[in-house]
C-alpha cells in the first residue's frame, strides 16, 4: 500500500476547511460542556436511566450465528453483541451559522463511528444505532463543539424550525418548546426529552456558541458569511463530478485523464 | 479471442486464492456455464408447500388469509403421502425419462423441490412455464391418487394455484417460484431483477459473500438481458460484476478484513482509495490551491468496479458490525459522498447508487411506507435505477442482520428461500461459477 494522506473534502474557503476538519477523524473535537450520561438519557427518552436495555434478539453468543465468513471477520459492536435494540438521536440544525449542516452530520457520522445508520432529510438528521451504542456517539454530538445549545434542537417529532428566524434570545423556534433560554443563567434548558414528553427536572445544555464564534466554526455556506460561489476550488469541485457523471453516462470509456 | 484484455484471480468465500489471471469473459453470464445453470435453474425451480396445501383443503381456506369457502373442505394426507405425490408429480413433469426432472421431498413431506425439465421451457418463451408446469401437474397428481371427484377437483386448484385466474398472481397459492409474474416486472428484461432479497440470504443460508454473489449474477445478467451490459458498457457491467459480486482479485474480502475491527464506513472509502492508487486504477491529476488533490483515471470502467467493490465492503463492515440490515441506504449514500469527495471521481454507477439510497432510506425507515431491506430487488420501484451494483449489497445486508426487523427474511420468504437453498449452485455460487471460469477460460 502506497502511503496515503486521506484528504476527506475539497475547496479552498474557511467553510470547506471547517468541513474537512470535523470529518477527519484524527482532529479531536473540543468538548464545551459536560451532560451526565443520565441526563443523556433522559434526554432521548429510550428508557429511564439506570434501566437495563432492552433487547430485540438475544445476545449473538447465546443465539449462535449462521457460518459466515463475514461475520466471522467483522467485530461486532457492542450493542450488536448484546442484542440491543436499534434506537435514535434525531438533530434539526438552524441554517444560521450552525457548526453542522445536514449532510454533514451524516458524513461526519460515518467518518467518526461504526455500525451507524444516518439518515438527511429536509429539517432533520436521525442517527440510528443499537442503544448502547448510540448513547456513546449521542454524548459526543452534544457536549462538543459541533452542538450549538441555541441553534441545534434534539427532535424527535415535530422538528419544525431549522429555516425560520432565531428569536430575541438567538434561538431556533421549536413549536413543541422542548428548549428555553434561561435568562438567569445565560443557558439553554431543555424541559422535555426530544419527543416533547416533559421532564422531571429541566436538564441545562449550557450556554450558545457567540454568533462570532459560530460564524468561524460553522460549515454552511451562506451568501451573509462565505458563499459557495466565492469558493471557487469547491464549485469547480462540484461541476467536474457533475461532468463527469453526465460523460460516464453517455460513453464511460471516453471519460480518460480528465 | 477474448474481447477485453481484463483477466482477474479468483478468490473463495474466505479470502482463498482459488485460480490466477482467468480472462474477465469468463465470469460473463453469457459465457460462464455456472452462471447460466443458476439462470436455468432459477427458472425450472418451484417450490411446492403440500402442508399449506393439505392445511387450505382441510379448512377451506383457499385464496389468500381469511378467504374460507364454507361448507368446502377436505381431508387429505399430502405431507404423509409426500413421496408417492413426489413420484407421481414426476412421471407427470418428465418429458422424457432421462431427462433433467428431479423432485425431492423435504422437511419430512412438508414441502417439494421440484426442478421442471429444461425440454419443457425450452418448449414455450415464457419462464412461468416453470410454475404452470407444477401446479397443473400437481393438481392432475392430487386428483388422480387421491381419487378426487369432479365436484371437489375446483377446490384443490384453488389450493395448488391460488386464486389465480381471478388475480393477476397466484395469491394464496402453495407452488412458489422466485420470480414474480411477468406483469410485475417493471420493464423488460427484469425478470431476473424481481426477486427479493429475503430469498437471496435464505437460499444462500445467510453466507454473505455468497448472497452478494447470487444477486449479483441476478442483477448483471439481468443488465445483459435489459440491454444495459452490451457495446460500449459491457465491459462496465462485467467488471461489475467480477469485482463487486464475485471478490476478484479479492478486493472485497481484503478490504473488508482491514476493517473488520474498528473501521468505520469512512474508513473503508479510504482504502477504496488507497487500492485504487496503488494498483494504478486512478492517479493524481491536479494539486488545488487549498492542497487539495484531483484524481483521474485511464480507465472509468475499473474505477467503477473498484468503487461497487469497496461499497460492498463498506456495507459489509457497517451492516455487519451492527448486525443489521437497516443501515444499507445510508451506506449507499454516504459511502459515495465521501469517496466522490476524497478523489473527485463519479462514485458507484456514476451517482445512480447514491440517489437510490436516498429513495431507498425513505421507504425502508417507516418514512412513506415500504418495508425492511429484506422486501427490496432491482424491480422495486425505488430501488431499481441503480443498474446492478445496489441490490447485492441489500442481499449481503440482509445476510449479516441478527434479527432486528419484526417482519423477518424467514416470514418473507417463506418456503421458497429454504427449500432452493437445496440447490448447490444457488447456494453456493461462488464457488461453482470459479469453477466453471476455470474450465472455460482456455477457450477466452
Amino acid at each position: 500500500m502506497v502511503a496515503y494522506k486521506p484528504q476527506y473534502y475539497p475547496g479552498n474557503s474557511k467553510i470547506a476547511k471547517n468541513r474537512k476538519k470535523y470529518l477527519d477523524p484524527s482532529y479531536k473535537l473540543k468538548k464545551l460542556r459536560t451532560i451526565s450520561d443520565d441526563d443523556l438519557v433522559k434526554l432521548m427518552g429510550h428508557r429511564v436511566p439506570g434501566e437495563a436495555y432492552k433487547s430485540v434478539h438475544p445476545p449473538l453468543e447465546e443465539m449462535g450465528e449462521p457460518a459466515c465468513p463475514i461475520r466471522e471477520l467483522v467485530e461486532p459492536t457492542p450493542g450488536a453483541k448484546a442484542g440491543d435494540r436499534i434506537r435514535y438521536i434525531q438533530f434539526t440544525d438552524s441554517v444560521y451559522f450552525t457548526p453542522l449542516t445536514p449532510y454533514m452530520r451524516a458524513w461526519m457520522g460515518h467518518t467518526r463511528y461504526r455500525g451507524v445508520d444516518i439518515g438527511v432529510l429536509s429539517g432533520r438528521v436521525p442517527l440510528e444505532a443499537r442503544e448502547r451504542d448510540l448513547e456513546k456517539v449521542a454524548k459526543e454530538l452534544v457536549e462538543t463543539e459541533i452542538f450549538d445549545p441555541a441553534r441545534c434542537g434534539i427532535r424527535g417529532a415535530t422538528v419544525h424550525g431549522h429555516s425560520l428566524r432565531l428569536d430575541e434570545n438567538g434561538m431556533m423556534f421549536d413549536a413543541l418548546r422542548r428548549f428555553v433560554f434561561d435568562k438567569k443563567t445565560g443557558e439553554v434548558v431543555y424541559v422535555k426529552d426530544q419527543i416533547g414528553v416533559p421532564l422531571d427536572k429541566p436538564i441545562s445544555v449550557g450556554k450558545p456558541i457567540k454568533e462570532e464564534e459560530l460564524r468561524e466554526m460553522t460549515s454552511e455556506y451562506r451568501v451573509d458569511g462565505v458563499p459557495f460561489r466565492e469558493d471557487k476550488e469547491m464549485v469547480e469541485f462540484v461541476q467536474r463530478l457533475h461532468m463527469l457523471r453526465t460523460e460516464a453516462g453517455f460513453d464511460p470509456n471516453k471519460v480518460k485523464g480528465i | 479471442m477474448a474481447k477485453y484484455p481484463d483477466k482477474v484471480d479468483l478468490y473463495d468465500d474466505r479470502g482463498r486464492v482459488f485460480a490466477s489471471k482467468v480472462p474477465v469473459e469468463a465470469l460473463s453470464p453469457l459465457r460462464n456455464p455456472a452462471m447460466q445453470k443458476i439462470i436455468s435453474y432459477v427458472k425450472q425451480c418451484v417450490s411446492v408447500n403440500l402442508e399449506g396445501i393439505e392445511k387450505a383443503l382441510a379448512t377451506g381456506e383457499v385464496g389468500g388469509k381469511w378467504c374460507i369457502i364454507r361448507g368446502r373442505s377436505l381431508k387429505l394426507d399430502l405431507v404423509k403421502n409426500a413421496e408417492s405425490i413426489a413420484d407421481s408429480l414426476k412421471s407427470c413433469l418428465q418429458v422424457t425419462k432421462d431427462d433433467d426432472t428431479e423432485v425431492k421431498v423435504l422437511k419430512g413431506g412438508k414441502h417439494l423441490l421440484v426442478k421442471v425439465p429444461a425440454k419443457r421451457l425450452n418448449a414455450g418463451v415464457e419462464y412461468t412455464t416453470g410454475f404452470t408446469a407444477t401446479a397443473a401437474a400437481l393438481c392432475c397428481t392430487i386428483v388422480e391418487n387421491f381419487k378426487v371427484n369432479l365436484w371437489d377437483a375446483d377446490l384443490i386448484h384453488a389450493a395448488v394455484w391460488g386464486r389465480y385466474p381471478q388475480t393477476m398472481e397466484p395469491l394464496g397459492g402453495n407452488v412458489s417460484s422466485l420470480l414474480s409474474v411477468p406483469q410485475q416486472n417493471e420493464g423488460m428484461g427484469y425478470a431476473l431483477r424481481n426477486v427479493p432479497c429475503a430469498h437471496i440470504a435464505l437460499i444462500t443460508k445467510k453466507n454473505a459473500m455468497n448472497a452478494a454473489a447470487l444477486s449479483s449474477i441476478l442483477e448483471q445478467a439481468a443488465m445483459f438481458e435489459m440491454g444495459d451490459a452490451i457495446g460500449n458498457f459491457e465491459r462496465l457491467h462485467l467488471l461489475g460484476l467480477a469485482y463487486q459480486g464475485l471478490n476478484a482479485n479479492n478486493l472485497v474480502y481484503d478490504i473488508v478484513k482491514e476493517n473488520s475491527k474498528t473501521g468505520t464506513l469512512g474508513d473503508v472509502a479510504i482504502s477504496t482509495v488507497k487500492r485504487a492508487i496503488a494498483d494504478g486504477v486512478i492517479k493524481p491529476l491536479e494539486k488545488k490551491p487549498s492542497g487539495y488533490t484531483a484524481y483521474t483515471t485511464e480507465d472509468l470502467n475499473k474505477w467503477n468496479a473498484y468503487a461497487a467493490a469497496g461499497l460492498l465492503a463498506g456495507t459489509m463492515v457497517t451492516c455487519g458490525s451492527a448486525r443489521s440490515m437497516q443501515h444499507c441506504p445510508s451506506v449507499f449514500i454516504y459511502f459515495n459522498d465521501l469517496i466522490e469527495r476524497e478523489t473527485g471521481l463519479p462514485g458507484v454507477d456514476f451517482g445512480r447508487v447514491a440517489g437510490t439510497g436516498v429513495e431507498m432510506a425513505f421507504f425502508s425507515h417507516s418514512i412513506y411506507g415500504g418495508g425492511n431491506p429484506a422486501v427490496f430487488h432491482g424491480n422495486h420501484i425505488v430501488t431499481r435505477h441503480s443498474k446492478g451494483y445496489a441490490i447485492p449489497c441489500v442481499a449481503a445486508a440482509v445476510a449479516l442482520d441478527a434479527g432486528t426487523v419484526i417482519y423477518t427474511p424467514e416470514k418473507i420468504s417463506g418456503v421458497v428461500g429454504e427449500t432452493l437453498s437445496e440447490v448447490p449452485e444457488l447456494r453456493e455460487p461462488l464457488r461453482y461459477v470459479n469453477e466453471a471460469a476455470v474450465s472455460i477460460h482456455g477457450g477466452i
